[in-house]
């Protein structure tokens, strides 16, 4: 990552709601807030923003941000004295298509509000010789709460195999998939802003997709190889829940217990061509959650897989494209949702596919397109709000953003940065059908969601 | 054969060999387009150099570049490889260097694979002989 690594934060979800969440049922209703620039990486390193993400702002990484944080965050321009401090703020404007059921938070209307989303505090950057941080702490404008949100201690080491670079390391996190450096998964994956107060996209998510976010403690080692073959495994254990707690975060929302044994896995070739970059991966994660916490109840279990690819096109950085994908396929076994009755199918799973692309000129002008599709199998408890009684949903989101610093020659840069956008969420089909989704007449398009924000960090 | 024109043969070797050594370098390097080595720049180079005077990225500024000693920023924190160097930055050198940093100077810091393309190394080291 890089100068100013800005990283997608999903806030701690809003949306989780007990076992359904457990079992995947992220809302996207409480979609991911926009995420984090980081304009400290900025100073330590003496380049600019655009140097590690593309825009110029935002957490899609350049090549040079993809190896700023597979190596723990600590590269510098070698001067002593710089802060790893930062922050941020986001305020913006929602509209949906028709009014939403219900206020989307306290002090809001059923439509167009305007918010503080969240203002945030940063821990980043170069800690020690090969210690790194990207700790935040975030003030929910919404909620008025206050708690840590994403968290990535690193410990990297470089050297040097058959006369390849070699980049070892662990990552200590507290949301898997925070810690990768592609931005193809759930967590740093397009749009890396959402409306908290609209809709982001499905409402129903696999367990890597937010699932577990904040709620877990996580350790993983990784490899790079030759700035090529990227290889990392990891366990997570479950916080309890007065750590959770103790961090601001709400106790009604905790998943539940991990079970032992908790996997996390990615695999991917990478290639920087200067001008030009691609990766290819694999990636997963394997748990159960008991929600119960009580020694012998019993635990629903998460196999994600994934496969995901992207691909830049840079040149001399006056025009830049992207194309990025990712397939995810969970598999479900439902025991504690059974015991409960809150499911009616022992088994089941759910797909996402994303695809997404995007064109920035100057690193100033961007603009950005995405198609999302959530399938799953029929569950008439599970899904007994939907009126087809499954989760499947689908749609596109469009962005157009102005992006006016974070270049070399920028006002204020590092200092100043700022990112103004306007993103259009349409829905096709939400929970299942794209008419009288939810049984009382309420249409997809309904949904569809309007988001205007102005984002900046310093 | 006088005196004078046998002892004028030798220098007249030894001065062609001077100079035909100082100009190999420069027979070996294409003609360079510096518009076309500002496109080099911007897409190899710019992220960890400034062009601009006094303006030190991860790397140093590349402001007049050309004929500089290495090292010789002030308050730039070089690699001790780089400093034990001696370098001087001559198209040759540069032309040396870039093509592949990590055997022209093992130890260095600077995490660039290599230009291996001598066109393109020869627009960029045009393009920064205009840089001053």
């Amino acid at each position: 990552m890089n100068p100013c690594v800005k990283e997608k934060f999903m806030k701690p979800q809003r949306l989780l709601r007990g076992l359904a969440t457990a079992i995947g049922l992220a809302g996207a209703l409480l979609a991911s807030t926009p995420s984090q620039a980081v304009p400290s990486f900025a100073r330590q390193t003496g380049q600019e923003c655009a140097a590690c993400h593309i825009g110029a702002y935002g957490p899609q990484l350049t090549p040079y941000g993809v190896k700023f944080k597979i190596g723990g965050y600590t590269d510098s321009d070698g001067k002593e004295g710089k802060v790893p401090l930062s922050g941020m703020a986001v305020a913006s404007f929602t509209h949906t298509g028709k009014k939403q059921d219900e206020e989307p938070g306290p002090n809001t209307k059923k439509n167009n509000n305007f918010a503080v989303d969240e203002i945030s505090a940063f821990l980043a950057g170069k800690l020690a010789d090969k210690v790194g941080a990207f700790v935040q702490v975030t003030y929910d404008g919404v909620s008025g709460d206050t708690a840590l949100d994403q968290m990535d201690l690193r410990l990297a080491h470089a050297t040097n195999l058959q006369g390849k670079d070699l980049v070892v390391g662990l990552s200590l996190n507290n949301n898997p998939g925070v810690q990768d450096p592609f931005n193809t998964m759930p967590v740093w994956g397009y749009p890396y802003a959402g409306s908290p107060l609209g809709f982001g996209g499905p409402e129903t998510g696999s367990l890597i997709n937010g699932g577990l976010e904040q709620r877990v403690l996580g350790l993983s080692g990784y490899a790079f190889y030759d700035n090529s073959l990227y290889a990392e495994i990891g366990t997570y254990r479950s916080l309890s829940t007065w750590s959770q707690w103790k961090m601001g975060l709400g106790k009604g929302d905790d998943p539940g217990k991990l079970g032992a044994g908790s996997a996390y896995w990615r695999l991917a070739w990478f290639q920087d061509m200067k001008t030009s970059a691609y990766s290819v991966g694999l990636f997963g994660l394997n748990s159960s959650i008991q929600p119960d916490r009580t020694s012998g109840t019993p635990s629903n279990h998460y196999n994600d897989v994934g496969i995901d690819a992207q691909y830049q096109f840079l040149g001399t950085r006056e025009h830049v494209f992207t194309v990025q994908g990712s397939y995810l396929h969970e598999s479900q076994r439902r025991n504690a949702l059974i015991a409960a009755a809150e499911a009616s199918n022992k088994h089941g799973h759910l797909n996402e596919l994303k695809l997404n692309t995007s064109y920035n000129f100057r690193q100033t002008w961007g603009a950005s397109a995405g198609f999302f599709k959530t399938t799953g199998d029929s569950d008439a408890t599970l899904y007994s709000s939907n009126t087809r009684t499954r989760p499947n949903t689908e749609g596109g989101v469009f962005q157009l953003d102005w992006t006016p610093f974070g270049k070399e020659d920028s006002w204020g840069s590092p200092w100043a940065n700022l990112r103004l956008g306007a993103q259009y969420t349409a829905f096709s089909k939400y929970n299942g059908s794209s008419h009288n989704y939810d049984g009382a007449g309420r249409k997809a398009s309904d949904n569809d969601t309007l988001f205007l924000f102005a984002w900046t960090s310093f | 054969m006088s005196a004078v024109r046998r002892a004028g043969l030798p220098l007249l070797a030894a001065w062609l060999v001077i100079a035909g050594t100082s100009l190999v370098p420069a027979l070996c390097q294409a003609a360079g387009d510096a518009k076309a080595g500002s496109d080099v720049f911007a897409g190899q180079c710019a992220e960890c150099h400034s062009l601009k005077e006094g303006k030190n990225k991860k790397g140093p500024s590349m402001f007049a570049i050309v004929g500089r000693k290495a090292a010789s920023i002030a308050d730039f924190k070089y690699s001790d490889a780089m400093k034990a160097s001696g370098f001087q930055w001559t198209a040759a050198q540069i032309d040396a260097y870039i093509t592949l940093p990590k055997k022209a100077v093992p130890g260095g810091t600077m995490k660039f694979d290599g230009l291996p393309d001598a066109k393109e190394r020869a627009d960029l080291i045009e393009y920064l002989t205009t840089i001053k």
